[in-house]
């Protein structure tokens, strides 16, 4: 009888283990989505005892990593959530002329884009890499949350309108602002092409 | 009217990389982009961004 429950006591913890390997990852793109060290921690710690207590249904025919950040994903849905409900709208339809600078009178770009040569070379970089992440964490936190959910969790157009109460083309301006938005933060630096001249 | 601005092609640029985009509006950016730089480098930028996102989101 002992040596059973050792047994399966030996079994459960290194599951959890395995479980809790992926924190690091969690909390990285909890982080993120949220700004919040506290908040992110929550959700990640919610997300894994959740995962603990319903492992029987983990499948297997997606990763555990997967998995995982499908769970952490309505958590942290459920945080946006309550912080939209809360807090009043920060952005304002104006926020949209400040972006038009972009272009001149006559709809062209005003400045001309930067060109990148090669994104899979550029994306090997870790320093274009970081250069992303601080861009996005510098996006309105609203437009930012909506960019993240769409890039990093990988929901559609569909999935944003029903966990975040929007409208598809209000989405879409909320993508659309948060991609301008990033590459004008990444002009600032050529694109990561400044070093090449 | 086929021809559009910068402006709507890059509208429609970020709209394709979340739905695919309708006929008609698909036939204007193809259109746009083939005489236009800067939307075409805007399109290389986009896709960089989101190849970047999965990168930063995969490596440990």
């Amino acid at each position: 009888m002992a040596s059973t429950a050792t047994l399966t006591g030996a079994i459960l913890a290194i599951e959890f283990e395995t479980l809790a390997e992926q924190r690091p990852y969690l909390m990285k793109v909890a982080r993120l989505e949220l700004r919040d060290e506290h908040l992110a921690e929550d959700c990640v710690s919610d997300a894994l005892t959740q995962a603990y207590e319903h492992r029987a249904k983990f499948r297997g025919d997606s990763s555990l990593r997967t998995w995982l950040t499908s769970i952490l994903k309505n958590r942290i849905i459920d945080v946006v959530r309550k912080q939209w409900r809360e807090q009043p709208l920060e952005e304002s339809p104006s926020g949209e002329q400040e972006f038009d600078n972009l272009f001149d009178d006559s709809g062209h770009y005003a400045q001309m884009p930067s060109q990148v040569r090669d994104p899979y070379e550029l994306c090997k970089e870790d320093r274009f890499l970081s250069a992303v992440q601080m861009c996005v964490d510098k996006l309105p936190k609203r437009i930012g949350q909506v960019f993240v959910l769409r890039e990093v969790f990988g929901s559609d157009t569909k999935e944003l309108c029903k966990d975040l109460g929007l409208t598809t083309s209000n989405v879409w301006v909320q993508l659309y602002r948060a991609r301008m938005m990033l590459r004008t933060c990444l002009e600032r630096t050529g694109f990561g092409n400044a070093h090449t001249g | 009217m086929l021809r559009i601005s910068c402006q709507q092609a890059s509208r429609l640029l970020s709209q394709n990389q979340d739905e695919p985009l309708p006929f008609g509006k698909r036939l204007r950016l193809r259109l746009h982009l083939m005489y236009c730089d800067a939307c075409s480098r805007v399109s290389r930028q986009l896709e960089t961004l989101r190849l970047a996102l999965q990168k930063w989101r995969d490596e440990d």
